[in-house]
Formats: structure tokens, C-alpha cells, sequence
């Protein structure tokens, strides 16, 4: 059994508008076992992004706290989160290796080596030919495959990814889905992956996590089983379709 | 580019082949409107004048000292107010009611309170370059995309990494538009001041040649201001164009 990289204790989370007072998470608890592809799903306004940003160290809890391998999360934490966001956030005064670079940049990396690496990094995403490119001269997949080497760039132990595929059409981010896995698995990695897209979380993930409406809690933790590598097949196999059920009435019935 | 530059060419021939035309055929009065050969003979004339020269440096010097002053107040202010939205609510108004003005009616003002001397018209450049750099530099802040500033911290930028790699770059575009305007608005604010009230400077001499009637001098000063007007603000403009060339639809990719 492998030992747990990450650990989310009773988590809470409220933002004061004005007099008003927004619960965004309640008692949030799980952990994430080192090398696992977890992926949390919930309705839209669930606080899967709050989670997300606290986990990044961007934002502190109201109650309970995160540990990365035992440490307490109290600030971004570059060695060993990287996080690739829903919009790539790529900086467009700089090339595709630039940006990629970016990370080891800010932590005064040598030029050369920085570069060696990140080159490395965009061919594993399927980009060595686009790295003298600026990001309005890539397509929103493109952009978002530079977004995740710049992830990878600081070589973290946890790659956290905030709905990465959200803006892209359903034949790029299914591709984009398989390519990821196959990146995780070079990589052996761990990731935290939020979506609201049922069929992305369960063909991705070894375990999916389902959030509540707000304020979010887990309802409850699934182990996906298709072995790995694995084809776009299973998508449309019964076993898909009732693991997709279940999920969907786990949410359903919680809407207040 | 060539187009471009070809479309110029033709423009400036046809300008001057038609008024040196209408004026050595006499289909305008040769008096208001010399030809322009015997117009850029006078220029050539002046430019060896060591008088001419001073002058022309004088409102150089005032409106480059008016500029160098206004362009980091104002961009500045408009960073802190950028930064500070609770004081850009009190003061944004104000900002907008002294755009909304026209500054030459506080010219005789100006007079009054500091003289016609170099101090006055730099001053008067100043109040008007500060106030549309100012309005620029607020809404370069404004234009940081947000994203960029969370992504940027995640990898462990520090703060001052954050002013410098982000805002500064991601506000370049923005600041460079508020510095040509500004400039464009100082020269108009000394020139203004030169012409209105002044022993000295390019725009005094314009004045006067136009009260003496010195039509040939008048329009060689006309046509010289004009010319480095333009080179100021193309050279500006180009560099404003190298820099925004990426922020063109890509502010939050």
C-alpha cells in the first residue's frame, strides 16, 4: 500500500460578501495515495475551485488544514505543487520554452539547464516543433499542453489541474484526456484533477471524489477499476455507464 | 510595411507637387502661400541660423524637462490608483472633470502665477501631459489579467517577481499609449504657452512671423514642427506597436 502524498483535514471554508456570510466548503476530508490519478467532480459553484486554491496554498482555510507529505499548506508551495489552471495563464510576452521555463526562471534556474529540461517537457506534450511559437499563435489545446509542461516544469511530487479541458471541444479534449494519461504514466506523478464532466473524471481517474452543492463536502470516494493503459472503448461499456449512474444520482440527490 | 511606406511617398509628393503647382501658377495667392521650394529654401536657411537653433532648443528643452517630470508622477498616480480602487473612486471624477477642461483657458492663469519665463511653460506642459498618462498608467493596472498574477504565485514568484515579470510587461502596451499621448500633449501645452506669451522659443517665433506677415517663415517653421512632431510620435508609436504585437487577443491566454 502506498503511503498518502497529500491529507485534507475537516476543511472549511467561508467568505464574508459584504454582511453576508458564503459557505463554500464544509468538512472536507480525504487524502491522496502518492502516484494516483484522483479526480473530483461536483455541480458548478460546489467550491471544487475554493478546494483547489487552497490545496495551492493561495488561499488559507477558515477551519481544519492540508498537508503535503506531513507539511502543513500555509503558502504556494512550487517544489512540489505544480497546477495548471482552467485558463492556460500562459504569459503572452513569452515563447511556448519560455513560458514552460517560467517556473525555474522565477527560482533563478541556469539558463542552460532550465532550457534542456523544458525542452524535454515540450516534446513529452507533443510540442517540440511550437517552441519558439507565442501563445496566440497556438490553438486553446496547444496552449493548454504548455500549461502542463510548465506544471511539470519544477518537477513537483503533485500536479493539481483546475478543470484544464473545460474550454476546448469534445474531440480535442477527449485527445487531450488520453495524452494526459499517457504523460501521468511517464511521469508517474500524482494528480488532483477537478471537472464537472462525469465521463473525463471516471475514464481518467483511479478514484473519483464527489462533491455536494455548496456548501461542498465528499459524498463519497469511488474506486474506478479499468485497468490501465486504457482505450476510449470503455467509455461506452455498461460498467462505464452505471459507474456514470451512480455518480450522477449521488449528485442529483443532493441538491437541495 | 512597403505599402505602406509607398503610400507615404505619394501622399507627400502629390502635397508638395500640388501647392508648389497652385502657387507658381497662381491659383492661390503666392503671398499666403509661397511655393514650397522657395519654402524649404528659407528652412535650410534658418537651421544655419545659430538664433534659430537656440529657440528651437529652448522649447525642445522645455517640453523634454515637462515630460521627464510629468511622465513618472503620472504614471505613478495612476499605478496607486490602479492598485487602491477605494482612492480611485474619490479621485478618478476629479481626474476626468480636469480632462474634460480645456487647459488653455488656465493659460492666463499660468501667466499671473508664474510669469512667461521657461518655469511656466514647463509647467504648463507638465498639467498637460500628467492627467492622460495618468488615465493611461490607471487602466494598464487595471488590464493585468488576474490568472497570470495566481499562476505566477503558484510557482513561487515573489512579489517583487510578480511586479516585475508580470505587471510591468503586462502594462507596457498601456503606458507606452499614455506616454505618446502625453508627449503629443506637452508639446501642445509649450508650444501654446510659447505662442500666447514668451521672448523665446519656436512657437513665439511662428507667432511672430505670422503678426509680421513673414508668410515664407512661417510656414518653414510650421512644416519643420510639423515634421518632428511626427517623428516623435511614429517613433513612439512603433515602439508601442513591438510591444503590444503579443497582447493582441492573447490578455489571458
Amino acid at each position: 500500500m502506498s503511503k498518502s502524498i497529500i491529507q485534507v483535514d475537516e476543511l472549511g471554508k467561508t467568505f464574508s460578501a459584504g454582511r453576508a456570510q458564503v459557505r463554500a466548503l464544509a468538512d472536507v476530508s480525504f487524502s491522496i495515495e502518492e502516484g494516483r490519478f484522483v479526480t473530483l467532480v461536483g455541480p458548478s459553484g460546489c467550491g471544487k475551485s475554493t478546494l483547489l486554491q487552497i490545496i495551492a496554498g493561495l488561499v488559507g482555510p477558515t477551519t481544519g488544514e492540508v498537508r503535503i507529505e506531513g507539511e502543513r499548506i500555509s503558502a504556494p508551495m512550487p517544489d512540489k505543487i505544480g497546477m495548471v489552471f482552467q485558463d492556460p495563464t500562459l504569459l503572452p510576452w513569452k515563447t511556448a520554452l519560455a513560458n514552460v521555463e517560467f517556473p525555474l526562471d522565477l527560482r533563478g534556474v541556469e539558463r542552460t539547464v532550465r532550457r534542456r529540461r523544458c525542452a524535454a517537457l515540450l516534446d513529452l506534450v507533443g510540442l517540440r516543433e511550437f517552441a519558439d511559437h507565442y501563445p496566440h499563435e497556438l490553438s486553446g489545446g496547444m496552449r493548454q499542453r504548455v500549461a502542463i509542461a510548465r506544471g511539470l516544469a519544477q518537477d513537483p511530487r503533485l500536479i493539481l489541474m483546475d478543470e484544464p479541458f473545460a474550454a476546448l471541444d469534445e474531440q480535442s479534449r477527449t485527445r487531450m484526456g488520453h495524452d494526459l494519461l499517457d504523460i501521468w504514466e511517464k511521469t508517474g506523478k500524482t494528480v488532483f484533477f477537478i471537472t464537472h464532466s462525469l465521463t473525463e473524471a471516471i475514464y481518467l481517474s483511479d478514484r473519483v471524489l464527489v462533491m455536494s452543492p455548496r456548501p461542498g463536502r465528499i459524498l463519497e470516494s469511488i474506486a474506478i477499476e479499468f485497468p490501465r493503459p486504457r482505450e476510449l472503448d470503455i467509455i461506452g461499456s455498461e460498467a462505464f455507464g452505471s459507474i456514470r449512474n451512480r455518480i450522477w444520482h449521488l449528485i442529483a440527490e443532493a441538491q437541495p | 510595411m512597403g505599402a505602406a511606406l509607398a503610400g507615404y511617398l505619394t501622399f507627400t509628393l502629390m502635397l508638395f507637387g500640388g501647392w508648389e503647382l497652385a502657387s507658381r501658377l497662381v491659383l492661390v495667392n503666392a503671398e499666403l502661400l509661397p511655393p514650397p521650394s522657395e519654402v524649404g529654401a528659407i528652412l535650410l536657411r534658418l537651421l544655419q541660423d545659430p538664433r534659430f537653433v537656440a529657440d528651437l532648443g529652448l522649447t525642445a528643452s522645455e517640453v523634454g524637462v515637462a515630460f521627464i517630470v510629468a511622465a513618472p508622477l503620472a504614471i505613478s498616480t495612476g499605478f496607486l490608483l490602479g492598485e487602491r480602487l477605494h482612492l480611485a473612486q474619490t479621485f478618478n471624477p476629479i481626474v476626468h472633470f480636469i480632462l474634460a477642461v480645456p487647459q488653455s483657458v488656465f493659460l492666463p492663469v499660468f501667466i499671473l502665477a508664474f510669469g512667461i519665463g521657461y518655469f511656466e511653460k514647463v509647467l504648463f506642459g507638465i498639467t498637460h501631459a500628467y492627467f492622460v498618462i495618468l488615465v493611461n498608467s490607471f487602466a494598464a493596472v487595471r488590464s493585468i489579467p488576474i490568472p497570470l498574477v495566481a499562476a505566477a504565485r503558484v510557482f513561487g514568484a515573489t512579489p517583487t517577481q510578480i511586479y516585475t515579470r508580470i505587471y510591468l510587461p503586462a502594462m507596457l502596451p498601456l503606458i507606452l499609449t499614455g506616454l505618446r499621448l502625453g508627449m503629443i500633449f506637452c508639446i501642445i501645452g509649450v508650444l501654446l504657452a510659447e505662442m500666447y506669451a514668451s521672448r523665446h522659443g519656436i512657437g513665439r517665433l511662428i507667432f511672430s512671423w505670422g503678426e509680421a506677415y513673414q508668410v515664407p517663415e512661417l510656414l518653414a517653421g510650421i512644416l519643420l514642427i510639423s515634421f518632428l512632431t511626427i517623428v516623435v510620435n511614429e517613433a513612439m508609436r512603433f515602439a508601442e506597436l513591438h510591444v503590444g504585437r503579443f497582447n493582441a487577443r492573447a490578455s489571458t491566454a
